[in-house]
């Protein structure tokens, strides 16, 4: 595996710092969510929260030219309560509907809804994302666009089959506009991903099968751009596994397969923090 | 009636699909390794820029299809009616969910594998199809009319069903001359007494039917539905007052298909007695897809003897 090098994305202490304060509010409000519904998955969204915010605003080139924009597919839909707090601080999404999320009345759905602003695709089966990106990244070369694709898989979802036939067509289709994110957070629903199946030899398997393997730290802004902005240089598919922790920053639940709380607890807890 | 020669539904498919890219560029065909036997290589073999053979994978190439949709493509994604059902959840949550633009052509549905065998014969994927929201469902009654609906089809926006067969072809709308629009039914016989309905080449069954029953004194109509959704209510309504009786026919389960999809117009409208003329489980290898449908009795006969179970 290949470390992401510094000099992949230009970016200032300043910009950093401003897009660390942007990640904590979306953590924070992703945890308040649960105030207001008390199924969405806390954990899983908390694993995502840097990975989403380095895209959202700093990487993904925005156009209303389908060809010529940057596509973010979350293929690991349960995690859409961290993408509504990050859409929300792009200013696509309104605060009052983060708090409305999954409600009858609200836009938020439990899963990501291509009617909502800023996604891109309709998921929350796992598995289907990167077929879905790689023809998006096909007809995008086709049209000799610029636009490039980003998708965002769990390390659960790397059971479903789909998963191997995708990767393993990106690599016949040599894109050169497709990064895979995985995040490694070590948990699936029903137990740590060690215990339902071996994930350690994802990375080799990509690598073999012909994907540019790359590694960060999914909760280093920095780590995660660099290394993003080295796997658009690579001229082939390219693949981060990003460590990440479910729950990250929400000490109740952080590194368990718990995915939340009870509200009280996650109030008292905002209130500390 | 029953003039004209007999010929292949998937060299009509292939063959049409090649003109119809000639005249739009934004059409591209994905198939999971079955361009040969479905007839879309000949796609290949004019426009290989536009032709994806991506293996042996449905799931894949069903959100493949998704996303060349959502840059703008006209994808027409092409498979085995029995593995495509393995994409179904894609189907669903991908296609009909996010309404995208995507064409499913299938051959080899029904008995048309026959000697593959019951594997390989879809005998569900009507009720599959029809049940997901925004998808169409379309099929055509012979090679004639694949070469009329394809154009029609591939204007139409949205996602689509379309269910083939492989060769066997008998002429049933061959001779006739009309547009085909998606959500109407054609008349191929009118009658008095009994309505036959249905869709696919076993239309081909119920004209022969009609011809028997008229010997008996019994006037028949047969009413063509090659759009199984959205289904043409008002020809079924005004057939159902008309006759009095159905009988629905298809190359399918009878339970959810073609004659549920008409019995659930008829309730709503006029209802009248029915009988359902289909499979009612697997089939098995056979020489020809004409052997499997008399073994399961989908046939003139049986047609004719559920019309005078309504009519005695």
């Amino acid at each position: 595996m290949e470390k992401g090098g510094r000099d992949g994305i230009p970016i200032s202490i300043e910009e950093l710092n401003k897009l660390k304060e942007v990640a904590d509010r979306a953590r924070k409000n992703v945890i308040r969510m649960q105030f207001y519904d008390q199924s969405i998955h806390v954990g899983s969204s908390l694993s995502s929260i840097e990975i989403l915010t380095a895209l959202e605003l700093k990487i993904l080139r925005d156009s209303n030219d389908p060809v010529n924009k940057d596509w973010l597919i979350l293929s690991k839909g349960h995690a859409a309560p961290a993408l509504y707090a990050v859409l929300h601080e792009k200013g696509l999404i309104k605060e009052e509907e983060l708090w409305k999320i999954q409600d009858i009345s609200g836009l938020l759905q439990g899963h990501p809804e291509t009617f909502i602003p800023g996604v891109d695709m309709s998921t929350g089966s796992l598995g289907q994302g990167l077929s879905f990106g790689i023809g998006v990244a096909t007809g995008i070369k086709m049209t000799k666009g610029t636009g490039r694709v980003f998708v965002i898989m769990g390390d659960g979802e790397q059971d479903e089959g789909e998963v191997w036939e995708a990767m393993t067509h990106a690599v016949a289709r040599n894109l050169d506009n497709l990064v895979a994110i995985i995040e490694m957070n070590g948990f699936q629903l029903d137990e740590s991903t060690k215990n339902v199946k071996p994930k350690e030899f994802l990375p080799e398997v990509w690598r073999a099968v012909g994907w540019r393997v790359f590694n960060c730290d999914g909760h280093d802004i920095a780590s995660v751009i660099s290394t993003v902005g080295e796997a658009l240089k690579t001229g082939k598919p390219a693949v981060i596994f990003a460590e990440t922790k479910r729950g990250k920053g929400f000490t109740p639940i952080e590194n368990t397969k718990r995915q939340r709380t009870v509200p009280d607890v996650a109030r008292q807890f905002l209130l500390n923090s | 009636m029953l003039q004209g020669s007999f010929s292949s539904i998937r060299e009509a498919f292939g063959k049409t699909l090649v003109k119809l890219g000639e005249k739009d560029n934004d059409i591209v065909v994905i198939t999971a390794d079955v361009g040969d036997s479905s007839r879309a290589s000949y796609f290949k073999e004019k426009f290989p820029d536009r032709y994806f053979n991506i293996g042996i994978s449905e799931q894949d190439m069903v959100n493949f299809g998704a996303g060349l949709s959502a840059v703008g493509k006209k994808p027409v994604v092409v498979g085995f009616a029995m593995f495509l059902m393995r994409a179904w959840e894609q189907m669903r949550n991908s296609i009909g969910r996010m309404n995208l633009n995507v064409k499913v052509f299938v051959t080899h549905s029904g008995y048309s594998d026959s000697g593959d065998g019951s594997s390989h014969q879809a005998l569900e994927d009507v009720a599959l199809m029809r049940v997901i929201p925004n998808f169409k469902v379309i099929i055509p009654a012979d090679a004639a009319e694949v070469e009329r609906s394809m154009p029609v089809v591939l204007e139409d926006r949205g996602p689509l069903y379309y269910r083939m067969g492989r060769d066997y072809s008998p002429p049933i709308t061959s001779t006739m001359d009309y547009k085909f629009e998606i959500g109407k039914a054609y008349v191929l016989r009118e009658g008095d007494d009994i309505s036959l309905m249905g869709a696919g080449v076993v239309l081909w069954d119920a004209l022969k039917a009609a011809e028997e029953l008229e010997k008996m004194g019994i006037s028949a109509a047969v009413i063509n539905l090659p759009t199984i959704k959205p289904i043409d209510q008002s020809t079924i309504e005004y057939y159902a007052r008309k006759t009095g009786r159905i009988v629905t026919v298809e190359e399918h389960n009878v339970m959810g298909g073609v004659g549920s999809a008409i019995a659930e117009t008829v309730v709503k409208t006029y209802p009248v007695p029915m009988r359902f003329v289909g499979a009612t489980t697997y089939g098995r290898s056979a020489r020809s897809q004409r052997e499997l449908l008399d073994y399961y009795g989908i046939t003139p006969k049986t047609i004719v003897n559920s019309a005078l179970e309504l009519i005695k």
